[in-house]
């Protein structure tokens, strides 16, 4: 009775993409974004963990936040503040390409993602690897000499915790991107079948939300 | 066959390049505002604005404006998220330390504790300085009731 149901709604051709327990693509389709908005809140709750034992730590120890955050490049976070929100708009111009079934733009989008999300880690590796030169730490690998105010070795745990985690969410998004790039060429996606483009795209936006956050709260302490 | 396209509302691309350059605005006057001194209320502006910010991206990128089931999963979650930063914070801001209780030696370096500085078990007041009007009971008296 259920392949009745869906041969009336969605014509005699049913699509290679739908599963057999969904009568029909809409149907598929926000199943799979409810799915994902789950996944997302779980996420949200990941981070604000870290998010909630930042704000004890900067309110307890506010002078050893306030000088060790003078130790990040500003323009360096706001260079990869603007890049990760190119990316979002680059992503979203993706799935709305493959919305209006055009083939090609998913493509170009989606490799220009991947390239965005690149740059993102090239310019954190950068400023990681400046900071171990000069053993700005987590905890008790913190080695910087000189300090005139104690206990930033504690700004530096939740920096690295913070930044780190949602580095390997950008890594995470890259091989999902990637993934989506592979189907694309293959001509998956359009009109009629671009769940797993949107869904990808919601995961990296709240990627990039979370550095909306994290750049004020790590670079901007004044 | 219905596509998701025609079923439900889609934002075009002239849009989304409006909210875009909006984000790096906002990413601009951030900066900006860290600038200048507004005593405590940088934290406030700098997290207003990422707020404004977060939400031109849900409501636009993600379409959360035009799909209020999930809008209200997501939202659901953040309540959450709020609920447990709100009592974390009745929790810190109404205690004296966050010094275990049980704890019999002056010790270096504690969270919550005046850095660099031996502090007193139970009370969290650095050696030295002067101690509360009451004086704190010996730190063994009430750690001894657990065991």
């Amino acid at each position: 009775m259920g392949t009745q149901v869906s041969n009336a709604a969605a014509g005699p051709e049913r699509s290679p993409f739908l599963q057999s327990h969904f009568t029909e693509m809409v149907q598929q389709f926000d199943a799979a974004k409810i799915g994902m908005w789950l996944f997302l809140v779980t996420e949200v709750l990941l981070f604000g963990g870290l998010f909630v034992g930042y704000g004890i730590m900067h309110a307890s120890h506010p002078e050893a936040f306030k000088a060790a955050h003078h130790h990040l490049d500003r323009t360096m976070g706001a260079l990869n503040t603007i890049v990760l929100l190119v990316s979002s708009f680059t992503m979203v111009m993706a799935v709305w390409s493959a919305s209006v079934n055009k083939k090609k733009l998913v493509v170009l989008f989606l490799v220009l993602t991947i390239l965005l999300a690149g740059a993102f880690l090239v310019v954190k590796y950068f400023e990681y690897s400046h900071k171990f030169h000069d053993g700005l730490l987590p905890g008790k690998f913190y080695t910087h000499q000189g300090d005139t105010v104690p206990g930033q070795f504690l700004f530096f745990s939740f920096y690295f915790m913070m930044t780190g985690l949602h580095g390997i969410h950008v890594l995470a998004g890259m091989i999902a991107l990637t993934w989506l790039l592979r189907r694309a060429l293959r001509g998956d996606f359009g009109a009629g079948y671009y769940g797993p483009v949107d869904l990808v795209g919601l995961y990296w936006h709240l990627v990039d939300m979370i550095w909306i956050y994290l750049f004020p709260l790590m670079y901007l302490i004044s | 066959m219905a596509s998701y396209a025609e079923t439900h509302a889609v934002t075009g691309p002239k849009t989304y390049f409006v909210i875009l350059m909006l984000l790096i605005a906002l990413t601009v006057v951030t900066v900006a505002a860290a600038g200048i001194n507004f005593g405590e209320w940088n934290v406030v502006i700098a997290l207003l604005i990422a707020s404004a910010k977060g939400s031109l991206v849900a409501l636009f990128f993600m379409h959360l404006r035009h799909d209020k089931f999930n809008a209200v999963i997501f939202v659901t979650g953040l309540g959450f998220l709020a609920l447990f930063l709100i009592f974390t914070l009745f929790d810190v801001n109404t205690r004296k330390t966050v010094l275990p209780g049980n704890l019999k030696a002056p010790i270096l370096e504690f969270p919550g504790a005046p850095l660099n500085k031996p502090v007193q078990p139970s009370t969290g007041t650095a050696l030295g300085e002067a101690l509360p009007a009451t004086p704190a009971p010996p730190a063994a008296a009430p750690a001894a009731e657990h065991k």
